[in-house]
């Protein structure tokens, strides 16, 4: 009996002992697999490993706030995208959840899915700390956890972002080279207190008072959304009367809306990529409106899976993945193929990384969306 | 067997509610792949912070108030937390008790200027609630900070993970498997509800709830009810915040969440057949709210799209079930109502 005990309590240990043993990724060396598509941020980019493992593989997505279009738009293009051939049969069991703005739901949600004996988990953080519990259960359980877009404040975790001061510095360069180096800048700023928001201005302000330039910018805060954008537009061309160039980190279809509403000239202007916007370029670019349209795009999600599918199979990936920014500007705006004159000017347009061979159609994109209503 | 008729009677806000728990419960435990002490510990630990807002929001509701604060009372110790409780060893110890000393000097507050100030709960809180956020986003202007790693693991963990961590002892076996999340609960409610409940003030509360006037004739101390009563939801509400902050690990002044954590635990406190109204039900009921509203988000995670409940698991459909959900859950505490001869019968 006590020769039991021990036997029972020392398998209990070496059981215990060999999980620890497996728990998360090894930090090897780079490169890293599929690289001009798992871009590493920069050169100092760790790279991590996981014990390669037999798929198809169960995969969820915990989102944490939805009710606006571009986390909707995210949702449907999770759903295409693990619908495709080549992606399809990796993957035995897929489930989306949305939690809320409440991070306990949201930990729990992530806590759940490992419970649950999934291997990849992907995530859109509530907060930008908070989660080395669970990355801590992920570790120790072999999952494969990846946010993305809300990226945190930690190196332990595989994440996916677009690299935002460079969208800043892009938009820059584009006012510059359209304007000249001197003239007056209008600035339409994101959500306040937002990394991103940050991250944009500083790239944008690094350009824009660089050595050779004197421009005076005027700064307001449209938070992203065309209404809100569109107001400030209108009060600031109240105020100052004429702008040489435009700078709309978001919601850029409602700062054109306000230039074409106070009759003002269309200017070079840099911003993101709705529908509508890119369908403004193509039709007033003739008249002055030279556009670019960079894109933080809900297809972050699509690489991310593919990311999290790499990684299960063992294959080396750097810690944090920068993934390249899709940019059209007035000469490749193209109708049907980086925007849709028959959708809504709040579709987000870029959805493909022909680096990842990540492709998915706004066609496939507004299919799941008549399958969920 | 009459006693029993008569208990149940006298609970059926409470029976409802932890019918509805188990029948919601059992649905998502008969579709989880892997159930086991691991899940239960998931489920604690997501349902823990709720339940102990509700069990804040209780308090007040007894006394026939609504208390607006007490999800920004839990940011604010959880910013607050995330600095004092950063250290090692000892001084985390230190922290979690000046956490608790918050809390409840917050809630004494609401209590003063309710009592003293003569301002109708719901109106003073909507203030206070405000001045708690401001704070919280004075202490955090941006989510950060960090407490000891092993700390949080260890404290929102089961009991063999405590040992193993601190190398305080190895595998307890089954005892072992036991989460530490509903033994703070037992500990709180053995230690601080119930000998309340038993206290003259704790009925005290329970009679301004029912009849201000009349308990005022009765010479029961109001306004030492009153005040006890915020100061147990300003505690209630700092425990929240502690445990938000271990599981977090860090302090975040999330307006948001502060809301949504305040409306929740309104709707715990109905699904636990407090009556909104005063003087009727008790935290032992709302902790099974809490659990109900829970449970219902638990399911949306093991429900299988493909089968023929998958429609409910929709990612774009959830908050329409789970209102739906609640609303009918709220209706089934509120049906009782109906069916009473003298409407005194309820408060009784």
């Amino acid at each position: 009996m006590k020769h039991a005990m021990t036997a029972a309590m020392l398998a209990t240990a070496m059981t215990f002992a060999a999980g620890a043993a497996l728990a998360g990724p090894k930090t090897v060396d780079g490169p890293g697999y599929e690289p001009k598509c798992f871009v590493p941020w920069n050169d100092e980019t760790a790279y991590f490993q996981w014990e390669p493992r037999e798929g198809p593989f169960k995969v969820a997505v915990v989102n944490g706030f939805v009710g606006n279009i571009w986390r909707i738009q995210m949702i449907k293009t999770a759903k295409a995208y693990v619908e495709k051939e080549d992606v399809a049969p990796l993957i035995s069991d897929f489930k989306v959840v949305s939690t809320g703005t409440d991070a306990a739901a949201q930990l729990g949600a992530i806590e759940d899915f490992i419970n649950q004996g999934y291997d990849a988990i992907i995530t859109i953080a509530v907060s930008p700390t908070g989660f080395d519990r669970v990355i801590r259960l992920a570790n120790r359980n072999n999952v494969v956890l990846v946010p993305f877009d809300n990226v945190l404040d930690t190196d332990e975790v595989m994440q996916v972002n677009e690299d935002q001061y460079e969208m800043g510095v892009m938009s820059g360069e584009w006012l510059v080279d359209h304007v000249g180096h001197a003239g007056k800048i209008l600035e339409v700023r994101g959500l306040p207190g937002n990394s991103v928001d940050r991250d944009r201005h500083e790239g944008f302000r690094s350009v824009m008072e660089g050595d050779g330039n004197d421009f005076e910018i005027v700064e307001v805060v449209g938070n992203w959304a065309p209404g809100d954008s569109q107001k400030v537009t209108a009060d600031a061309l109240a105020v100052h009367g004429k702008f040489d160039g435009i700078f709309s980190q978001g919601g850029t279809n409602g700062t054109v809306q306000a230039l074409i509403d106070a009759g003002h000239p269309f200017v070079p202007m840099a911003g993101e990529a709705e529908n509508g916007f890119r369908k403004q370029i193509a039709e007033h670019s003739k008249e002055g409106l030279l556009g670019l349209s960079y894109g933080q795009s809900p297809g972050l999600v699509a690489i991310s899976i593919k990311a999290a599918l790499s990684a299960l199979q063992g294959e080396t990936m750097p810690q944090l993945i920068s993934v390249p920014i899709p940019v059209v500007n007035f000469e490749t705006v193209e109708d049907g193929v980086n925007y849709w004159s028959n959708l809504p000017d709040d579709f987000f347009t870029p959805n493909d990384f022909p680096p990842c061979g990540v492709t998915i159609t706004a066609p496939e994109i507004m299919a799941e969306s008549e399958a969920n209503n | 067997m009459k006693t029993l008729r008569f208990a149940i009677a006298h609970n059926l806000g409470l029976v409802l509610a932890i019918g509805l728990f188990v029948v919601l419960y059992a649905i998502y435990v008969s579709m989880h792949p892997n159930y086991g002490m691991n899940v239960v510990l998931q489920n604690g630990n997501e349902a823990l912070a709720l339940i102990l807002v509700g069990m804040a929001q209780t308090m007040v509701v007894l006394i026939g108030g609504l208390d607006l604060s007490v999800g920004p009372l839990m940011t604010l110790v959880n910013c607050f937390g995330s600095i004092v409780m950063a250290g090692t060893g000892g001084s985390i110890v230190l922290g979690v008790i000046a956490c608790m000393a918050l809390g409840a000097a917050c809630g004494f507050m609401n209590g003063c200027i309710v009592v003293y100030g003569r301002i109708q709960p719901i109106i003073a809180t909507l203030a206070t609630g405000a001045i708690y956020l401001g704070l919280a986003l004075f202490l955090r202007p941006t989510p950060g900070g960090r407490i000891d790693g092993d700390f949080a693991w260890a404290f929102t963990n089961d009991i063999n993970e405590l040992g193993y961590t601190y190398g305080w002892w190895e595998d307890l076996g089954w005892f072992g498997l036991i989460p530490l999340q509903p033994i703070y609960l037992i500990l709180i409610v053995v230690l601080v509800w119930l000998p309340f409940r038993r206290t003259a003030t704790g009925r005290g509360c329970y009679a301004v709830g029912s009849s201000e006037a009349a308990a005022f004739m009765s010479g029961v101390k109001i306004n030492r009810c009153k005040l006890t009563a915020f100061t147990l939801a300003g505690f209630f509400a700092g425990c929240a915040g502690i445990y938000l902050t271990m599981q977090i690990g860090s302090g975040n002044a999330d307006a948001p969440q502060a809301a949504e954590y305040t409306l929740r635990s309104i709707a715990t406190v109905v699904i636990g057949g407090t009556s909104l109204y005063g003087g009727s039900g008790g935290v032992i009921g709302t902790i099974f709210g809490a659990l109900v509203l829970r449970s219902i988000s638990f399911i949306f995670r093991v429900v299988p799209e493909s089968s023929a409940l998958g429609f409910v698991a929709s990612p774009l459909l959830q908050p329409f079930f789970e209102g739906v959900i609640l609303l009918i859950a709220v209706s089934l505490g509120a049906a009782r109502t109906f069916r009473v001869r003298n409407r005194l019968s309820l408060f009784t």
